[in-house]
């Protein structure tokens, strides 16, 4: 049997005198383990019982679906765990919901009381998501040691309010600057137990994966339109094809920035001075985000959970650390409460700050 | 792997984690007297049960028990740990053995779809008839006005009925549309209906619009009459509100079950809906003309007559080709509404 934590001790007893000048760097490759028919189980309980409940047990619901993630994926031959409170995370779906249903029903009062309103949304966002990153982090947890977030407020105001704006006003010129800003926030204020995560991404690495992903588009724009243009003859009817082709080009151009953007996080990342190896490929995302697409909507849904597994075991499995020394040295931080609020108002506005 | 199979007789094997560390002991488990022996060369723990806490299984995933003060410990060994469970008389919640039994799984995917069902058939018809009355009427106004400009765009085209037609038309509604000494709030609006045919329509503000064809296809008045005030019923009941506020939480309910696929798909399902009233709207409105009929010492024959002669003029085969919003495909079954309306017991609900 393979013991990742034979290594450690072999370090530990300093037999090697070059170890401490080159420590060499020991792979320790994520694993996950989760398996379709076994998660169609819990997805389908789950969302029995949320319909059930009118929506109450969806707290319950995402706790359970996140400890399977959690639980199956291992690294040095321990499983990740997820200890959020459904009770919280009910209380903050509430508030979430409630501050959606604000912004959609004060726009039918007036106009003004619609824009009070989204000042007002644009204010608190960005201390929600902050919450949320601190949430999620406080209660995950690796051996025993906990995450942790320490984003302060002024870098949220910053990454979720000040970027966006200025990336829209620029027309999304400045887009990729704000993904790096928000990603250093995200993760350069991360911690593991009292361990540190840093990122050293360059802005410049956003621009190409980001640039070539916009020449793919307009390329594909282009050819959709002389396509349609020769076919067309006449007859415009046609373009009613044009959102269509549209959609389906952005679904070819979405697994690469996906998997880019993966490696480019992960490859740039470190904790302590631990660091990470990501090899997403686009073409393999490619393949398998198409067969769940196609998967998905033969069954009508019912496949939907196979296609997360898939997705999930190929986007983690291609994780590895790469250790400059024994795992087991890693040591708590000290312990802080998060409330749930933050995270749940994220899910429900639909802003995706995963990985 | 880390940990080696375990023998019954020495105890489960499991990986201990103190919490501050992220240094695994290799340790065995023993149950005796409802506490738990954590024991290995460096460590040496005991602990009543009811202070522990196991987290629910997991499929192959490790299972944890863990201590109030953040240690806990980490369990491959499923069978020796079921074991050693049982033997304590600790249960693991239903709904998460559930999740892992396919016997279950089948269950409550059948309670799903059936739910699905009840929900689609009577808790939305339900739901939104009682949330009809609370929109307001700013919103039904700017509604209406986007869909008859829409129509006016995209289908009909002026009228070219005389306009003393048109005031004796509206004149004859405007003396009928009271319900118990209340007057119905309606315009009534007339357009030529280019591959619309014979038809009428209402708008959730109480904009009834009527086509030049239809006004022909009646001949008389009184027809003409006859379907203005099923639509006016339309109108009271709010059945396009209605429609819209079932088809608005289908959307949403199959973009959140559908997720990240495409929001695209999740527009269709709301269009199928959205695509006509129910058949019983249909009842509904047929039970308000026939009201507002009878208070007019008339019958509901001319209702009848006038389904007939519609349903004749769109050719009940190709029904659904009249056009995106067809009479026939906007009314459906249209046959057993008229044979409603001739039954001699048709008693008004
Ligand atoms: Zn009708």
């Amino acid at each position: 049997m393979d013991n990742p934590f034979e290594h450690a001790t072999a370090d530990a007893a300093g037999g090697n005198p070059f170890a401490a000048v080159a420590p060499a760097l020991q792979r320790e490759p994520i694993t996950f383990s989760g398996r379709g028919g076994e998660y169609f189980g819990i997805w389908i309980v789950n969302l029995a019982l949320t319909l059930l409940t009118l929506g109450i047990y969806s707290a319950w619901a995402k706790v359970r679906r996140l400890q399977y993630f959690y639980r199956h994926t291992t690294l040095g031959g321990s499983a990740f765990d997820y200890h959020g409170d459904p009770r919280a995370i009910l209380k903050g779906r509430v508030i979430g919901f409630m501050l959606l249903l604000a912004y959609n029903v004060s726009f039918q009062f007036s106009i003004i009381a619609g824009i009070v309103v989204a000042v007002a949304l644009a204010a608190v966002m960005p201390v929600l998501l902050m919450r949320s990153l601190r949430f999620r982090a406080r209660y995950s947890s690796w051996r025993g040691l906990r995450f942790g977030f320490d984003g302060g407020t002024g870098g949220a105001y910053s990454v979720f309010l000040k970027w966006p704006i200025f990336s829209v006003l620029t027309l999304y010129l400045l887009g990729p600057m704000w993904h790096q800003r928000m990603k250093a926030y995200q993760f350069n204020h991360a911690r593991f137990g009292s361990a540190h995560f840093t990122i050293d991404a360059p802005v410049g690495a956003y621009y190409r994966i980001y640039g070539a992903a916009i020449a793919v588009v307009l390329l594909g724009m282009a050819t959709i339109g002389a396509l349609l243009a020769a076919l067309a003859d006449g007859s415009p009817a046609v373009f009613g094809l044009a959102p269509l082709l549209f959609i389906l080009l952005l679904l070819f151009v979405q697994p690469y920035l996906s998997a880019r953007l993966q490696n480019l996080v992960w490859n740039h990342m470190q904790l302590g001075s631990h660091r990470f190896e990501s090899a997403v490929s686009a073409r393999r995302l490619y393949l398998i985000m198409l067969t769940n697409l196609i998967g998905v909507v033969v069954t009508l849904g019912l496949f939907l959970p196979f296609a997360t597994i898939r997705l999930a075991r190929y986007r983690l499995q291609s994780v590895t650390m790469l250790c400059a020394g024994p795992l087991d040295d890693f040591i708590a931080g000290q312990a802080q409460d998060a409330a749930a609020t933050g995270e749940e108002a994220a899910d429900l506005f639909d802003v995706d700050i995963a990985l | 792997m880390s940990t080696s199979p375990s023998d019954p007789a020495t105890g489960v094997a499991a990986l201990y984690f103190d919490g501050r560390s992220a240094r695994a002991h290799a340790v065995t488990l023993n149950v005796s007297d409802g506490v738990l022996h954590v024991e290995s060369d460096d460590v040496s723990r005991c602990e009543p049960l009811g202070a522990l806490r196991v987290s629910e299984p997991m499929g192959d995933a490790a299972r944890l028990i863990s201590f109030a003060d953040g240690a806990h410990l980490e369990v491959r060994d499923h069978a020796a740990l079921a074991h050693l469970l049982a033997a304590t008389g600790h249960r693991d919640a239903a709904v998460v053995r559930w999740a892992f039994e396919p016997r279950m799984v089948v269950i409550m995917l059948s309670a799903l779809l059936l739910s699905v069902w009840l929900i689609m058939q009577y808790g939305l018809p339900w739901a939104a008839r009682a949330t009809a009355p609370l929109v307001p009427d700013s919103a039904m106004t700017a509604l209406s006005e986007r869909t008859l400009e829409w129509l006016d765009q995209a289908l009909t085209r002026p009228t070219t009925l005389p306009s003393a037609r048109q005031q004796a038309l509206r004149q004859t509604l405007s003396s009928v549309a009271s319900i118990e000494g209340q007057p119905i709030p309606h315009t009534l609006l007339f357009r030529s209906g280019g591959q619309l045919g014979a038809n009428a329509f209402a708008l959730p503000d109480g904009t009834l619009i009527v086509t030049d064809e239809l006004v022909a296809l009646a001949g008389a008045d009184a027809p003409v009459l006859a379907v203005l005030t099923h639509e006016l019923g339309h109108v009271h009941e709010r059945h396009g509100v209605r429609m819209l506020l079932q088809g608005s939480a289908t959307a949403l309910f199959m973009a959140w079950y559908l997720g990240d696929v495409s929001s695209l798909l999740a527009g269709a399902p709301a269009a199928l809906v959205q695509a006509g009233y129910s058949r019983d709207m249909e009842r509904e409105a047929d039970d308000f003309a026939v009201k507002l009929l009878r208070a007019r010492g008339q019958s509901a024959e001319l209702l009848a007559g006038m389904l007939e002669k519609l349903a004749a003029a769109h050719g009940e085969g190709q029904a659904s080709r009249s056009g995106p919003m067809g009479w026939l495909s906007s009314h459906p079954d249209t046959a057993e509404r008229i044979a409603r309306l001739r039954d001699k017991d048709f008693i008004i609900h």
